[in-house]
């Protein structure tokens, strides 16, 4: 009889521990139930919409501002969209709303994903010169991960015609580069079309001009070819010079071009060329000298030789992998927002 | 150029009448639908004649000078008006708040310089096109939902009670109003998704904050808060129709502003 008494209160003792359990438990998801309800409020969407407002105009006004007053927004919204889809039966009654919502969450993550992994660079190419893989500029995200130094292609040249007025038309530029068979290819690129190379989009801009190509023979006979890309042509049409050093050399070579001749007429319809009469000059330290192509320098490191002009083309290189996402993200909202109010409206005629 | 402006002003005249005669038959408590129907069909003939000469003229469509810029907006903001008077009966009594506000940009039109533009090369693409075309859909839509809402604060307000007693109830015209800042919501989403493919081919980003582009997406901001307000606070008429008409301020800023300020359109992308 002890012995039951006994195991009756153990019994007892247990039943009051899981029921204490059970109800903490309950009252921990009752909370948690709670919390999501309260973030999925709409009220807060409204709220979380019009502080994005906020950090949109903070971002506008202050250009250094552009991430967090934007960011943090963002991701509130997101976690407030998540939350609602989670709790709210109006979502799983209308399944469209439902697809119009997560695709604004994947579009939100998809910009944060592009934001860490992007690439935006500057880089000009001579003419007949092949790119080596290396920008004159560029920014990135944290995990940028692409393999930009193995892309190679070749600027074959490029025509730019001009109305009266020097308004500039369309960019064609002939370029050439190896695919993944080994073999060359070739295209045009232009004003709205980039060549895109491993995911990484080359775009012409508006800045492009003369470049004089030199061969430099070192006092060691080692020897090499280099191009000095001028300021850009029309834009800086007054100070077409540039400082130079032959790689391995001390020497410090400043390069003129002096046109003699009008190249683009504002008052005609013109095409961007090469001079034709023109003055190369070369000033190393405080000699001054005048070269035509083919014309050899001798200089103290090494001898120089004038191969000719050339022009370059600056390119603006962009790499973003969420691009084909973001895209397919706004057209299932769009289509899903669409069928969602078609829905509705279609119900009671317009004209009730 | 002179015959182009000559045709816009027989159009702008044509749009004034149909304005005037909606305004005096509200006043008058008569019903010339018809009539009003047929000056505003001839005025979109008419401008649509016009803008059809100046493209032809130039090779480019209206929208790099603010000239143009004006002008097809009010052709598209015409047409949207148009086709909602012509599709729902019970709600062109709303032209008499409506053509007066076209009249403000009809004036500010036959001032503007009608001189031409450079057109860059980076617009000529059918993308541009795409995202004019889906942003005058917008702003149609909004205006439609301005005349409504005007009528609902008017009422509010215990003005023209009489006058505009030919016209549903306040709540029938919430909904409409909502309906077209549904199609409005819509129609934004897709210009700026139409823009951001341009912006991406033509100057190798899809955003950059530019001064539109930022306008554009607050546009598309208030937009979102006013549908969502609505629906969570579930907004009587005066207060829903009251934020369409901020709806419209903030767009009208956007459209006609940001261009009035900036000597391009997308200042710094051309």
């Amino acid at each position: 009889m002890v012995c039951t008494v006994k195991e009756d209160k153990g019994t007892q003792r247990n039943a009051e521990q899981a029921w204490a359990d059970h109800t903490k438990a309950q009252k921990g998801h009752s909370t948690v139930a709670s919390a999501l309800r309260s973030l999925a409020s709409l009220r807060l969407t409204l709220i979380l919409i019009a502080l994005l407002g906020f950090g949109i105009a903070f971002a506008y006004l202050w250009e250094g501002a552009r991430t967090w007053p934007l960011v943090i927004p963002l991701i509130l919204l997101s976690l407030n969209l998540l939350a609602a889809v989670l709790t709210n039966v109006v979502f799983r009654r209308q399944t469209a709303l439902l697809v119009f919502h997560l695709a604004l969450v994947a579009l939100l993550l998809l910009v944060a994903a592009g934001r860490l992994t992007y690439l935006n660079g500057y880089v000009g190419v001579t003419e007949g010169v092949p790119f080596d893989g290396v920008l004159s500029e560029s920014e990135h995200g944290p995990m940028h991960a692409g393999e930009f130094s193995r892309i190679r292609f070749v600027n074959r040249g490029f025509r730019i015609d001009y109305a009266p007025g020097l308004q500039r038309g369309a960019t064609l530029n002939e370029v050439a580069w190896v695919g993944p068979d080994g073999r060359w290819h070739e295209s045009r690129i232009g004003d709205q079309e980039p060549l895109i190379l491993s995911g990484y989009r080359f775009y012409t801009t508006f800045n492009k001009g003369f470049a004089p190509t030199f061969r430099w023979r070192s006092a060691e006979g080692t020897e090499l070819r280099g191009s000095v890309q001028l300021p850009p042509y029309p834009l800086k049409e007054y100070s077409q010079a540039a400082e130079w050093a032959p790689p391995g050399s001390g020497l410090s070579i400043w390069v003129m071009l002096d046109i003699d001749e009008i190249l683009l007429d504002p008052a005609q319809h013109t095409s961007f060329r090469l001079p034709e009469r023109y003055k190369l000059v070369v000033r190393i330290g405080r000699d001054r000298h005048e070269m035509r192509p083919g014309e050899l320098l001798q200089t103290s490191e090494g001898v120089l030789q004038f191969e000719g002009l050339r022009s370059w083309m600056g390119y603006r290189v962009f790499y973003d992998w969420t691009l084909p996402w973001l895209l397919s993200a706004c057209a299932v909202a769009v289509l899903s927002l669409s069928t969602h109010f078609w829905k509705k409206f279609a119900a009671r005629p317009w004209d009730a | 150029m002179e015959q182009e402006l000559q045709i816009l002003w027989a159009a702008v005249t044509a749009y004034v009448l149909a304005g005037v005669v909606a305004v005096v038959g509200v006043v008058l408590g008569k019903r010339p639908e018809r009539s009003v129907l047929v000056f505003m069909l001839a005025g979109l003939a008419l401008q649509s004649t016009s803008i059809a000469l100046r493209w032809e003229r130039l090779g480019h469509g209206p929208f790099i000078t603010m000239f143009e810029i004006l002008c097809s907006n009010v052709w598209s903001l015409m047409t949207a008006y148009t086709l909602a008077y012509w599709r729902i009966p019970r709600i062109r009594a709303t032209a008499a708040v409506v053509m007066p506000l076209m009249f403000i940009m009809l004036g500010w039109l036959m001032v503007a310089h009608p001189g031409e533009g450079h057109y860059p090369p980076t617009y000529n693409t059918p993308w541009l096109y795409i995202h004019i075309g889906l942003g005058k859909v917008f702003l149609g839509a909004v205006l439609v939902a301005v005349g409504l809402s005007c009528v609902i604060l008017m009422r509010h307000a215990g003005l023209g009670r009489q006058r505009l007693a030919q016209l549903p109830n306040s709540a029938q015209l919430d909904e409409l109003a909502f309906r077209c800042m549904a199609i409005g919501l819509i129609f934004h989403t897709l210009m700026l998704i139409a823009g951001a493919i341009w912006a991406q081919d033509a100057w190798g980003r899809y955003w950059a904050w530019d001064p539109l582009e930022t306008w554009a997406f607050i546009t598309w901001l208030t937009v979102a808060f006013t549908i969502h307000a609505r629906l969570a606070y579930r907004l009587s008429p005066p207060v829903h129709a009251g934020l369409v008409l901020a709806v419209f301020v903030t767009a009208f800023l956007t459209f006609f502003g940001v261009p009035f300020i900036s000597a391009t359109p997308h200042q710094g992308a051309v």
